[in-house]
């Protein structure tokens, strides 16, 4: 029993990391269609605003978020505007590097897994030649789907939210 | 040269010969900077919050005016008071938190306290420390700023008392913070809890004039123009505003003294849906609490900049934001989402996904602005002479009659009106103006004293 509980959650851990780390591959290679090939279409996508030094929004719709979607097709809108050369935040588009420690995994209801991890996202701004570095926590809602994970839901923490100049989906 | 002239010469303003520069050295010198810090930002009025903020005895928020930190408190009696956030001791911050409610503040160094009107209530060991005998008798309070006022719960600051009254100082452009104010049903306004801080590395009158840049849009926010025609495509825009048919499309101006100046918008067809449409009922009651002509102005784009570091916008949700210089080529934004209070949850909801949608660096509109203002800033340590930046509307003169300002009730120093492509420039000559007056002012008391 002991036995079989720990290897579902080796599994569970397992899963979780592939999928977390071929999702960090994915924005820092800049393939974005696969990157949002990840997600459910009815995905949520959620890094909220701090309310004070302690505390971050917890609620998208009475408190402001740095971003809230609540689709893939939002999450397609935000790549189709970096792919169209039409934004300038894109020309030249930074580098970034995305690491992720820290995981651990939890089974949810209906056979969900909850992820939570440490991230930190290098970026490097070769127009302007600086770099920042964001970190904060993911946590991830993963569901089984046509055969394999899928992100229901991904909150973003982010520690450090004096922003230099533009946040992005790539950049978080 | 004397620093009178080199900051004359900092604005070309020949109204006569229709000519109007900005030297390329005002956005990049060193020295300008700590002028304006002194002499503008330290020395007029400033926005320090909303009273919507610090609703309740003994709630407080910290901010800056300029370099210097300041702390706003209410009291035990419910009065708001503004102080400078340094102990009479030896100069530490005494709150170092963001927003709370406290009774006392105790500053951690040596342990002096302070109640919430400022009063200094303890001086730790003051029997054994053998002051000199004016000590005691002494003002150890904190220092409250020269001036501080309130128009519509909108709280300004100045830390000289060399100032018109606020009501003076904002003019007009009153009109555009009650054509805010006034959608609530209670008059209020209130930001919507979680405020944004970005940074951006150029200089801060780049943001002072985009605020009353239209030219912009369709180039710097292409890709942001071509979401909204897809959303249009897809219907997925949300309510979207209608101006009577019979109105003139197009896009103005009002500038007022002290530097203020909004810009507005008729557009027949709305691009941005509006919180203010989305309950009919809270439409009904706003259009018989105002009347036409004002709701026809609340739903108009406004882009409001109240000299020298305070913009509102009301467009598809209202921002408010400000700003401070942290160096010649480095500014500190910081935004709040701003909300009627009283509006209905959907419209709430409403407002806070287009504020996230335009604003702000994870924006899609207003991170192609800071990055802008970067390559702008680039730019400017060119020594290429003077910019065409400030021409576009110079033709007409000062005043170009619409009829606009009447619909108002208002009288500004100067108007624009043109073509729904003018992105008229001569909006940001009054700030200018406003610039040099109190740079100079400050040279010129510094020469008679
Ligand atoms: S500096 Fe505040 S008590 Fe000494
Ligand atoms: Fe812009």
């Amino acid at each position: 029993m002991l036995e079989r509980m720990s290897s579902d959650l080796s599994q569970r851990k397992q899963a979780a990391e592939a999928i977390l780390f071929l999702e960090a591959r994915y924005l820092d290679d800049k393939e974005w269609d696969s990157w949002a090939g990840l997600y459910e279409p009815d995905a949520e996508y959620w890094a909220p605003s701090w309310l004070d030094e302690y505390d971050t929004a917890d609620d998208p719709n009475t408190q402001v978020s740095f971003i809230y979607h609540n689709s893939r097709s939002q999450l397609q809108e935000r790549i189709s505007r970096i792919q169209s050369r039409k934004s300038i935040t894109a020309l030249p588009l930074p580098r970034t590097l995305h690491v992720i420690s820290n995981i651990t995994a939890s089974e949810g209801e209906n056979d969900l897994i909850v992820a939570r991890s440490n991230w930190t996202t290098h970026v490097f701004d070769p127009r302007a030649q600086k770099q920042h570095l964001h970190f904060g926590t993911y946590e991830h809602v993963l569901k089984p789907s046509d055969g394999q994970l899928r992100i229901a839901r991904k909150k973003i923490v982010i520690m450090n939210d004096r922003i230099p100049s533009v946040l992005d989906f790539y950049s978080i | 040269m004397s620093v009178h002239a080199s900051i004359n010469d900092l604005v070309d303003d020949r109204p006569g010969d229709q000519a109007f520069h900005v030297a390329r050295r005002a956005f990049t010198d060193p020295a300008i900077l700590d002028l304006e810090l002194s002499h503008i930002f330290e020395s007029t009025w400033s926005f320090v919050g909303l009273t919507t903020q610090i609703p309740k005895p003994h709630d407080y928020i910290t901010t800056f005016i300029g370099r210097q930190p300041i702390l706003l408190m209410r009291d035990g009696q419910g009065h708001v008071g503004c102080f400078l956030n340094t102990c009479r001791h030896r100069a530490t911050i005494v709150c170092p938190f963001k927003r709370g409610r406290q009774k006392f503040h105790v500053c951690r160094y040596h342990g002096w306290a302070y109640d919430s009107a400022g009063k200094n209530t303890i001086v730790t060991e003051m029997d054994d420390g053998q002051y000199p005998p004016s000590f005691k008798d002494a003002d150890r309070n904190l220092l409250r700023v020269a001036r501080f006022e309130n128009y519509r719960g909108l709280l300004f600051a100045s830390l000289s008392a060399d100032v018109p009254p606020l009501s003076d100082y904002l003019g007009d452009a009153k009109a555009f913070i009650d054509l805010v104010a006034d959608q609530s049903p209670v008059g209020e306004l209130e930001f919507v809890p979680g405020e944004i801080t970005y940074t951006f590395d150029a200089n801060w009158k780049l943001q002072f004039e985009n605020g009353l840049d239209y030219y912009h849009f369709n180039s710097t926010h292409a890709s942001y123009v071509d979401i909204l025609n897809q959303r249009a495509k897809s219907g997925t825009s949300g309510p979207l505003p209608q101006e009577a048919p019979d109105e003139m499309e197009g896009q103005g101006s009002f500038s007022f003294d002290h530097g203020h100046a909004v810009n507005w918008s008729i557009k027949r067809q709305s691009r941005y849906g509006r919180p203010l449409v989305i309950d009919p009922a809270y439409l009904a009651e706003l259009k018989a609490r105002v009347g036409e002509t004002r709701i026809k102005w609340m739903l108009r784009q406004r882009n409001l900049t109240i000299f020298p570091n305070l913009q509102i916008i009301d467009i598809s949700s209202a921002q408010l934001r400000t700003w401070r210089p942290l160096a010649v080529d480095k500014t500190e934004m910081t935004s709040h989402c701003l909300a009627p209070v009283g509006e209905s949850a959907e419209a709430r909801r409403v407002r806070i996904r287009n504020y996230e949608d335009f604003f702000n660096p994870s924006g899609l509109a207003t991170s192609d602005d800071n990055v802008m203002y970067e390559f702008c800033q680039t730019g400017y340590e060119a020594q290429a002479g003077n910019t065409f930046g400030h021409l576009r509307g110079l033709a007409n003169g000062p005043i170009s009659p619409s009829g606009h300002a009447q619909e108002l009730g208002i009288s500004p120093v100067e108007s624009a009106f043109g073509k729904p492509a003018f992105g008229g420039e001569t909006n940001f000559h009054p700030g200018y103006r406003e610039w040099r007056r109190l740079l100079q002012r400050h040279v010129d008391g510094g020469a008679d004293a």
